[in-house]
């Protein structure tokens, strides 16, 4: 074996470090991306996707009218008005199906059938109920959200460890104690993936009901922009529902760390 | 005291399967301050016994008495050490400590005092901060200990405590068990499936047999404890290996039960 064949294993070894010239790959990507982007859209022409560049510039024309701010505005209060009843909702009724099972046999069917079923059919439902107005929005987006956190609420109660209810029986703890000192915290982590879903799925509903039933807040814009042809307007408008999109989902990230900073994946070994 | 009469279990069947009797007419006294030690061989009932101690399971029949009074659910005269340990991983372990105090509502700061005075007992001071991650299975099981300790019960009721740890930490464990034991005089019902354990550690040991269990003989150990030796000393006394013996013995006369009777299948509600 030569001296260079000791020093440079062959297909690189695990312990090979790379040049990484200090980005952090995110953000690597990030700029890779915006500019194959930029590259197509001056390749293919601004008809079939506006450059980087345009939408950039369109997306500061919207801030600076007040276009933006005005219906992202409308948009996160449908957001956080629905997404807080889904959360109330779908927390409450998985605890009361995964505490008990009488209650979890008689919704059992219906609550995986609200949550198979695309949630859009509902929109002429609520048009009809509310017209064109915020209710039906934010009842859209109950219906995107509400259900898969009733469904993982309801299996990370059922799936706490009964050796830890067991202890906390031995030690005498009432039904009351034993729910909020034991089986609460030992469900959250399990919760909290079906909260971070359930974000996802709002803001989902939040852009179709915009798009598909009241004409109003970011899906709005959208629609304009894609009446008139504008797609530098229409991506502009994308990239701020992705921007809300990822900052929600960052969001409810945050509290999950939070909540749940005792697993073992964040076990701080000295 | 407490005193077993009569006890049986049955545990019902799965639709379609027969009932299986766990424990058959167990008749058992268990004196103050004893350290009682329950062996036999795995299904024979030895957990489904000490879980009805605890209160943690209806019984078909007889009854279970502690000073007099019929044990009517968990109680606070009684604190459980498990195999599988059940800390709660979201809290310190100090908090894990004084969690039996926290539910009877002792005041946080006198619960803490407490704790840190039992987290010392089993040897853990310093590590009050720590989460139960952290720790090796030995020393999380220390923290098991002094949380049930922490409670002060009349009764301290261990199920295979030591049965997961490795062959030197089970040693060190049993040492200072007896070492905290002689200083807190609980009462200790153990349960083992290790003979060594059940000698080493008991002042009478509790032969149980396979299903259903019921009690084939109690052997008292009148012996000066430290037992074999220390952890470094494997000595043991020409007793000691006499009354290991005569139980090695005992198993082995059941074992043609459990040849002719396939061990059925526990069922747990």
């Amino acid at each position: 074996m030569t001296v260079a064949a000791k020093r440079v294993p062959a297909g690189g070894g695990p312990g090979i470090r790379r040049p990484t010239l200090g980005i952090p790959p995110a953000l690597g990507a990030l700029v890779a991306l915006a500019l194959v982007w930029e590259l197509l859209g001056r390749a293919v022409g601004p008809v079939f996707l506006p450059p980087l560049s345009a939408v950039l510039v369109r997306l500061v024309d919207l801030v600076v009218t007040g276009q933006i701010l005005g219906s992202l505005a409308t948009s996160l209060t449908n957001l956080v008005v629905g997404f807080a009843i889904a959360l109330g909702l779908g927390l409450g009724v998985g605890m009361l199906m995964g505490g008990y099972p009488r209650i979890e046999a008689a919704l059992d069917i219906y609550v995986n059938a609200f949550l198979t079923t695309p949630s859009l059919v509902f929109a002429p439902i609520f048009y009809t109920i509310f017209g064109l107005s915020r209710g039906s929005i934010i009842g859209l987006i109950v219906m995107y959200s509400t259900f898969i956190m009733i469904v993982n609420t309801m299996s990370a109660i059922r799936n706490v460890s009964p050796s830890l209810i067991e202890m906390g029986r031995s030690f005498c703890a009432s039904d009351r104690q034993l729910f909020r000192k034991v089986i609460l915290p030992a469900a959250t982590p399990l919760i909290m993936a079906g909260v971070r879903i359930g974000a996802g799925r709002a803001v989902k509903g939040m852009i179709n009901g915009e798009m598909f039933i009241a004409i109003v807040g970011l899906g709005k814009l959208m629609i304009d922009n894609g009446r008139k042809f504008d797609s530098d307007g229409v991506l502009a408008v994308l990239l701020v529902i992705i921007l809300v999109a990822f900052t929600a989902a960052k969001a409810v990230q945050i509290v999950d760390a939070r909540l749940t900073s005792w697993l073992p994946s964040t076990v701080r070994v000295e | 005291m407490i005193t077993i009469a009569g006890l049986r279990k049955v545990f019902p069947g799965r639709t379609g399967a027969e009932d299986v009797e766990a424990l058959h007419d167990i008749n058992l006294t268990i004196k103050d301050n004893e350290f009682l030690t329950i062996i036999g061989p795995s299904g024979c009932g030895k957990t489904t016994l000490l879980r009805a101690i605890a209160g943690l399971l209806p019984i078909d029949d007889g009854e279970i008495r502690i000073d007099g009074a019929p044990i009517r659910g968990p109680g606070p005269e009684r604190a459980m050490v498990f195999q599988n340990i059940a800390l709660l991983p979201w809290d310190t372990v100090l908090a894990n400590v004084a969690f039996g105090l926290e539910l009877r509502g002792v005041p946080q700061a006198e619960r803490e005092e407490k704790a840190r005075h039992f987290i010392r007992l089993v040897g853990l001071a310093g590590w009050e901060r720590r989460m139960p991650l952290e720790l090796s299975g030995g020393m999380q099981q220390r923290v098991g200990l002094a949380r049930a300790l922490a409670v002060e019960p009349k009764v301290l009721l261990m199920d295979e405590p030591f049965g997961s740890l490795d062959e030197q930490t089970r040693r060190l464990l049993q040492e200072e068990l007896i070492r905290i034991w002689e200083t807190t005089r609980t009462t200790v019902v153990f349960i083992t499936h290790s003979m060594e354990e059940a000698v080493l550690l008991g002042d009478r040991v509790v032969l149980l047999s396979p299903r259903p269990g019921s009690i084939v003989e109690i052997v008292p150990v009148p012996l000066a404890r430290p037992r074999g030796g220390r952890v470094d000393d494997m000595g043991w006394s020409a007793e000691l290996l006499g009354i290991t013996a005569k139980l090695w013995r005992r198993l082995r006369d059941m074992q043609p039960d459990l040849v002719r009777a396939p061990p059925a299948v526990a069922v747990t509600p």
